[in-house]
Formats: structure tokens, C-alpha cells, sequence
């Protein structure tokens, strides 16, 4: 370790890296010196009282959506992958559109649709009579459902993408010698899997820890919820930050298990020798492909699409969309745009770092570059407030601390998109570069751009759509008067005015649209 | 490279819409947009002041003037919750306005030094299925501890601003033992399951999936005002001569001590009480009007027909810490 901290050089590029680090550990150092306040007699008041109930529902909730996920998400990776059938590259897009639709919006939909005069409701009611009422989802498996629903579709992109460059000749093998279909997807094909399954569902657990939206609607106390009910309730801040702390190991634990997993894909990848194929599906296979895959897009995306525009639709026979909506508009579009752009860049220096490095320090930072996504949002703007007020005051008001709040939630996001791209970047390309005489921009422009451009782009594009989505840090730090869509489902939610939240639901699923278009693209050009 | 351009393009266009100009006063608001702005519109009409609303959760939005201190850009707050306005008080965070301006609003809903009054009520009331026999007898908030409404009852979390503030009232009009009683009792009525809303306690009632449930008056109205043949009415709970009466609550505003625009603050404040603006600010909700002699809207019960729980709105702010307490140590879901 020593010996690791005399050889570190300060050059550009780790300097760039370390102030960047800094700022994403702002909120961990915010929430340690919180807690840091609580006394002792606190401390075990808070973890006899609160703790075990927090731990349980949590981690209940994680494994329960784990499980939903890899169900969905694992299932339709493989039929898509590995058949080809009516309708495949629609099928694609299905499984993908979920992730437009944010976990509050889903949470607001179906504790709608599941009332007795919602739609799913009246069905229950039409089949088992008026005395049963549909279930509930105010409990752990509500949670679940609506949390599966709105995350399976990371580890369907995950899957999908390690089975479309994954060993087909060790499967053939496998069948060669004798094994059936089932025995293949399970003994060889689902181990080979492992990373790309890990790093899903690490994402998913990672979402379900730091939710605040779906969990907040149903009521169902998660850490994030307790967390937030105790800053809003009583303003005790220490207590918040006593299970913000808790909640940060938790996490990191689950980060840890991950890169454990994903380090070892190396090993799984090697040069492959041969492209797998998609069988044509046979009529029967089609039948139950598309029943599965469109019973998945019916609960994840259809029903809640139909829902949105039919009370747009209400909502623009009042003539409730008004100029101001538009506004809302503008306003999303533009802390996208900006967090987006700000995050991909500052996320470069820290993934370059460690691509170059690959030892104890750039793993530490990278481990701090995920603070965003172990802490919840609340806690990141709490944090971020205490240090704008008191260390930069006059930015405080301003769009900048709003900002600074996305790049640090979001950052995480964008340091791994780049890592993939980062790696193929070598030194040589580089200097070989410059040894023909290219200067330092022109390297930039014509060798360093080109080659990452597709972490590039993955990388704006998945902080673009979770900063559209996002809801407690802008609630807190946005500008005076500055609303989002976000804000306003939220708000409008709070009372009843379903006519209001579903125009700006709908407007939040067109914004994402283009985006993940330009992602597929290239992501197609990237496969080919 | 262009899409650094197209992003500076779009912060100068951001920038150009959003700056404050100097005659607006800006409320950081905790009640629903849709009541706030009729009146506000009328406010501007009147004076030529224009506003600007920050809408949020009264709660976050007091933590988050605390936190800004003297740096907040807000004139006014309004608070659907006396709580959270006392508790502002206690923080020294408002103006106090002169006795004056205010003297039209009784003492009790208004804080005692006049840092923030009160505008709008709303009770405390039960809802119940009209149609089902075993929920017909009950007359106090304190039967909804019977065991024998297990799985029967429907109340909101106890994280809610208003259930808080109820639970003052009873606090403060019992004691300690009767209300930890009551949610014990509650609590095994309801086994885990509470709702995020009151209005889908009413309609959970109306459906026959629940019996009974504990809500604001206005939240009943807006149902029967959607569905007029919904099977729910309303119960006003501990009317007899010994019992405690109805709770109740009040909206309210206050102006921001750091305010450089308290001239224009107070005048906000000085409508508001007026007649007009009282009419409107209640009326949008079906609340009652602080203002003796203004009244409630027509579909709501007078105001003379029922007894009130005689504890000061200032209270919900003074004991809401231990009222928190108690709903705590009681492990309230």
C-alpha cells in the first residue's frame, strides 16, 4: 500500500481524477460527521428500535425483486437472443421501455388500477365476484412487483448483450456430448452468465436500496423511506445520517460481491471463435415466445402506457395543458442535458485512472465514485446543501447546486459506461499518435474521442434518463419555482390529480424515446 | 462539441426565464397548487404584486428555510399543518405581524406573538360505509382501537401531517395513556397495511373493502363530489356532553423573517384574512373559513352544528415532539 502511495505520479490526469473523487465523497463525509453527533446511548436506541425492522423489509424487498428480475429479465434475454421469430426487433424495444417509466409513476398507476374501480380492479371484480377485492399493494410483495417491473429490463440489457458474444461453440459441445437443451441452458450456458447476471442484478438491488419513489408511495419502510422520515418529520438529522451510514455498507457490500463476480468474466470471454446463431422458432415456440414476452409488456409497459394517455387524454379535454406544462418541460429537458454532459466528462478522468492504474488506489476511487448510488437521493441533496451553505454560499440558489447534485447521484452511472471503452484505449495507440506528430487536441479529436465514443454515448445517455426520472434531490435543491416533471407528478400525485400526473408521466417517456433510439443504434453498429 | 453548444444555448434560455424580478413575492407553499392559485391570481389582480410558488411538502419545505436561514429567497410560507407553522415560531423563523391586521382571526388560530395565522380549517371526521351495519354505532375516534374492527379500519401512515396533528388534539384533550392505547389498538386493526392518501381511504370505504376510516371532512366531499351515490357518509366523532369534540386543523401563512420584502409580504397576508380572500382560500378546498362570519361551503356541516375540541392550534406545534414520541414508541407503521 505504501509502496503504491510513494510510486503515485501527480499528473494531469490523477489530479483531474482525485478532485472529482472529492466531490462525489462529499455527501459520504456529510453523513459521517452526522453520525458522528449521535452518542452512544443514540446509537443503541437506534439500532435495538429501528434496525432489525429496516433490515429485514430491505432486504426482503431485494431479494424478492432480485428474484422477479432474473425471472423476467434472464427469461427474455434468452428467448430474444437465442430464436428468431415475428417481431424480434420489436420485442427488443419491449423489454427495454420499461426503464422510461419511473418507479413512482408505476407505484401511482397501479395502486390506481388495482382499486376496485380500476381497471385491473373491475376485472377482479367481474371474475370473483364484488365480495373479493383485488389485493392490495401497500406490502413487501406490491413493492416487489412494481420495483421488478421497473428494473428487470437492466438485467435483460446485461444478459442479453453477454449471450449474443458468449461461447456458442462450448454449448455445441455440450450437446454434442449428449446433453439436452435444458441440461445445456442450465449447466453451461447460465455459469457463463454469472457476471452479466451479478452486474444486473447488482444494478437492480442498487435501485431497489436507494428507491425512494415506489417505496414512499406504498409506504413500504425500506432504509431510504426511514431515512427520509426522519429528516422531514422530526429534521433529526443525526439519526438520518446514523442510517444513511448503515445503509452505505450495506450497499458497498453488495458493489463488493459484484466486482467479484465481474472480475472473473474475464476468464468466461475469451476470443470467440464463432458468432451464435438464432434458431427460427417453431410455430409452438412462437406462441409461448410471444405470450411470454408480450404478458411481461403488458404489465410493464402497456397498461401503464394505455393509463397515461387515456387520462392525457382527459386532461386535454379540460384544456389542462397549459403553457406552464411546456415549461415543466423545458425545465427537465435542460438538468438533463447539462447533468448529462457534466457527468460524462467529469467521469472520464476517474475511469481513464483506473484503466491506466489497476491497483489498490484507483479501486478505492472507484468505490467512492459510487457513493451516488449507495446513498439515497435525499441524503446526497442534504449533503450537498450543507456544503454549498457553507463552503460556497453565493452559488446557493442557483442551478449549479442542483446540478452538482445529479453529477454526484449519477456518476457512478457514467464511470461504467466508460470503463469498457477506457480499457481499449491503450497508452500505445496514444503515443503512436504522437510519434506521427499529432498534437495534444489533435489526439484528443482524432484518436482518444473516436475510440470511446460508444462509452460515450452510453454513458450520457443512461445519466440523461435517470436525471429526467429524478425526484428527491430536485425536490430539494431545485431553484425557487423551478419544477420539473418529476416535481409535478409528484405534487400532483399528492392530491389526487391524476388528470395532471399523467400528462407529464407521458412527456417523461417521449423525452427518454430518442435517447435509448441512439443507444440501440449504436449498439447494433457496435455487435455487427 | 455541439452538444456543449446546444447545452450553453439552453442554460442562457434558462437563465433569461426563471430570474425573480424585484416586485414578485415568492411563497414557499405546502399546500396543493390548485387551492393556492385562485386566490393568488385574485392577490395579483387586486395589487399588481405577482407570486411566485414553490410548491412542496410543508415539512420539507420548513426543514429547507431552517436550513437556508438567511439566505432563503422566500417571502412567505404557507403550511397545510398549525404544526409545522408553530414550529416555525419556535424557530424564529417569521415576522410577527401587527395585532391589528390580524384581530379578525380568533387567538386560538393564530401563534400567540402573531408570527402566523391561520386561514382554513379542516376536521377531523370519520368516514363510513353507509351500508354496513357493524360500523353504524361508532361515535369516537377512540372505538377505532376495537378489536373488533381488525381488518375493518383504514387510516393514512403516521408519517402524515394531519394524523400527526390529530393525534395532538387527542393528546392534548386525554392524556398520554388513552392515545398510546388508542394506536396500540389501531395498529393491530390495521396489521401493517396503512394507505399514502386519504382519499383512497374514502374510497376503499365507498368500495366495501374497508368499513371505516379516519380523514380530513373535505376529502369525503371531493368523493361524493365525483360519485354523489357513493355508500360512504360522514361521522363527527365525540359530540356527547363529557367527550372531547372534533379535531381540528389549520392552513395557514406566515411571512419569512429574512424576507426583504415584508411590506409586500403582510399585504399577502392582509388579504388573505380579508373576507374575499378567505372565501376563496377556503372554498377551494371545502374548508371552513378562520374568520367568524365568513362561511363554509354550502354541502358541509355548519360550524355551529357540532362541537370542536377546545385545544389552540399553537399546541400542534408545542407538543408535536411528544406527540411523535408516543406514535414512535408505539411503532406506528
Amino acid at each position: 500500500m505504501f509502496a503504491q502511495l510513494v510510486r503515485f505520479d501527480w499528473n494531469t490526469r490523477s489530479v483531474l481524477a482525485t478532485l472529482v473523487v472529492l466531490l462525489a465523497s462529499v455527501p459520504l463525509i456529510y453523513v459521517v460527521i452526522n453520525s458522528g453527533q449521535l452518542s452512544f446511548p443514540q446509537w443503541t436506541n437506534l439500532w435495538s428500535a429501528r434496525l432489525p425492522e429496516l433490515l429485514t423489509n430491505t432486504l426482503t424487498l431485494a431479494l424478492l425483486v432480485a428474484l422477479g428480475s432474473f425471472v423476467l429479465g434472464v427469461s427474455s434475454a434468452w428467448l430474444i437472443t437465442r430464436r428468431d421469430f415475428v417481431g424480434r426487433r420489436l420485442a427488443v424495444w419491449l423489454m427495454i421501455l420499461p426503464l422510461t417509466i419511473p418507479t413512482y409513476v408505476f407505484a401511482h398507476i397501479y395502486t390506481t388500477l388495482t382499486e376496485d374501480d380500476g381497471w385491473l380492479g373491475a376485472i377482479w371484480i367481474g371474475l370473483f365476484g364484488p365480495d373479493n377485492h383485488p389485493p392490495e399493494l401497500y406490502n413487501v410483495f406490491g413493492a416487489a412487483f412494481i420495483l421488478s417491473l421497473a428494473g428487470f429490463s437492466y438485467v435483460f440489457l446485461l444478459v442479453s448483450d453477454a449471450l449474443s458474444r458468449s461461447r456458442v461453440d462450448i454449448e455445441e459441445a455440450a450437446q454434442l456430448h449428449g446433453l439436452s437443451p435444458r441440461q445445456v441452458f442450465w449447466r453451461i450456458s447460465l455459469p457463463m452468465l454469472r457476471p452479466a447476471i451479478a452486474a444486473g442484478l447488482a444494478l437492480v438491488v442498487l435501485h431497489v436500496v436507494s428507491d425512494f419513489g415506489a417505496v414512499s408511495m406504498l409506504r413500504f419502510q425500506t432504509f431510504t423511506l426511514s431515512i427520509y422520515l426522519q429528516m422531514e418529520g422530526r429534521h433529526n438529522l443525526e439519526a438520518a445520517a446514523g442510517l444513511s451510514l448503515v445503509l452505505v455498507l450495506l450497499s458497498l457490500s453488495f458493489l463488493i460481491l459484484e466486482r467479484f463476480f465481474r472480475d472473473r468474466q474475464r476468464y468466461y470471454s475469451a476470443a470467440q471463435a464463432q458468432k451464435p446463431k438464432r434458431r427460427r422458432a417453431t410455430r409452438m415456440e412462437l406462441i409461448f415466445i410471444w405470450f411470454w414476452l408480450g404478458g411481461i409488456t403488458l404489465f410493464a409497459f402497456a397498461l401503464p402506457l394505455a393509463w397515461m394517455l387515456a387520462w392525457t387524454y382527459e386532461a386535454w379535454l379540460q384544456s389542462l395543458i397549459t403553457e406552464e406544462f411546456w415549461g415543466y418541460v423545458q425545465n427537465s429537458l435542460i438538468v438533463s442535458v447539462a447533468a448529462a454532459s457534466l457527468a460524462t466528462v467529469a467521469a472520464f478522468p476517474v475511469a481513464l485512472f483506473h484503466a491506466r492504474l489497476r491497483n489498490r488506489i484507483s479501486q478505492g476511487y472507484l468505490h467512492l465514485a459510487s457513493i451516488g448510488f449507495v446513498l439515497p437521493g435525499p441524503v446526497i441533496a442534504l449533503g450537498i446543501l450543507s456544503f454549498v451553505l457553507s463552503m460556497l454560499p453565493w452559488i446557493y440558489g442557483t442551478m449549479i447546486v442542483l446540478l452538482l447534485a445529479m453529477l454526484i447521484r449519477f456518476l457512478p452511472l457514467a464511470v461504467q459506461a466508460q470503463e469498457a471503452s477506457v480499457q481499449q484505449l491503450s497508452p500505445s495507440i496514444e503515443e503512436a499518435g504522437r510519434s506521427l506528430g499529432a498534437r495534444p487536441w489533435e489526439n484528443l479529436t482524432r484518436i482518444v474521442i473516436p475510440v470511446l465514443r460508444t462509452g460515450l454515448v452510453s454513458a450520457w445517455v443512461l445519466v440523461f434518463i435517470d436525471t429526467l426520472k429524478e425526484l428527491p434531490a430536485t425536490l430539494l435543491l431545485r431553484p425557487t419555482g423551478f419544477d420539473t416533471l418529476p416535481v409535478r407528478i409528484w405534487i400532483e400525485a399528492s392530491e389526487e390529480m391524476l388528470e395532471l400526473a399523467a400528462p407529464a408521466s407521458l412527456m417523461l417517456m417521449i423525452g427518454t424515446l430518442p435517447v435509448i433510439w441512439f443507444l440501440m443504434r449504436q449498439h447494433d453498429a457496435a455487435s455487427k | 462539441m455541439k452538444r456543449g453548444l446546444l447545452s450553453l444555448l439552453l442554460l442562457s434560455f434558462w437563465f433569461g426565464t426563471a430570474s425573480v424580478s424585484a416586485e414578485e413575492l415568492i411563497i414557499y407553499s405546502g399546500r396543493s397548487d390548485k387551492f393556492v392559485k385562485p386566490v393568488v391570481k385574485a392577490f395579483t389582480a387586486k395589487t399588481g404584486i405577482k407570486v411566485v410558488l414553490h410548491t412542496g411538502s410543508s415539512t420539507a419545505l420548513l426543514n429547507k428555510l431552517k436550513l437556508e436561514a438567511e439566505r432563503t429567497s422566500a417571502d412567505l410560507y404557507i403550511s397545510n399543518d398549525a404544526g409545522n407553522l408553530q414550529k416555525g415560531s419556535d424557530l424564529k423563523l417569521f415576522s410577527s405581524l401587527d395585532e391589528k391586521s390580524v384581530d379578525s382571526i380568533p387567538q386560538d388560530y393564530r401563534a400567540a406573538d402573531n408570527s402566523w395565522v391561520g386561514l382554513s380549517a379542516r376536521a377531523r371526521v370519520l368516514v363510513v360505509n353507509s351500508k354496513d351495519e357493524s360500523v353504524a354505532a361508532i361515535k369516537s375516534v377512540f372505538e377505532l382501537a376495537d378489536p373488533k374492527l381488525k381488518g375493518k379500519l383504514a387510516i393514512t401512515h403516521s408519517s402524515n401531517e394531519s394524523y400527526i396533528a390529530g393525534t395532538t388534539v387527542y393528546l392534548r384533550a386525554t392524556d398520554e395513556k388513552k392515545v398510546k392505547q388508542w394506536l396500540v389498538g389501531m395498529k393491530k386493526n390495521v396489521d401493517g397495511s396503512v394507505y399514502n392518501k386519504h382519499s383512497k381511504i374514502v374510497k376503499a370505504v365507498a368500495s366495501g373493502r374497508k368499513s371505516i376510516g379516519l380523514v380530513n371532512h373535505y376529502y369525503i366531499y371531493r368523493h361524493l363530489k365525483k360519485k354523489p351515490n357513493a355508500s360512504i357518509k360522514i361521522v363527527l366523532p365525540d359530540q356527547g356532553k363529557d367527550d372531547i369534540g372534533v379535531a381540528w386543523n389549520v392552513a395557514g401563512a406566515a411571512v419569512v423573517k429574512h424576507s426583504s420584502k415584508q411590506q409586500a409580504a403582510k399585504q399577502f397576508i392582509e388579504y388573505m384574512v380579508s373576507e374575499a380572500g378567505q372565501k376563496q382560500f377556503a372554498e377551494v378546498n371545502q374548508e371552513y373559513p378562520t374568520r367568524p362570519g365568513v362561511s363554509a361551503a354550502a354541502n358541509v356541516p355548519p360550524l355551529s352544528s357540532y362541537k370542536v375540541a377546545n385545544v389552540p392550534m399553537r399546541d400542534l406545534g408545542k407538543y408535536r415532539n411528544a406527540t411523535l414520541d408516543i406514535i414512535e414508541s408505539v411503532g406506528m407503521p
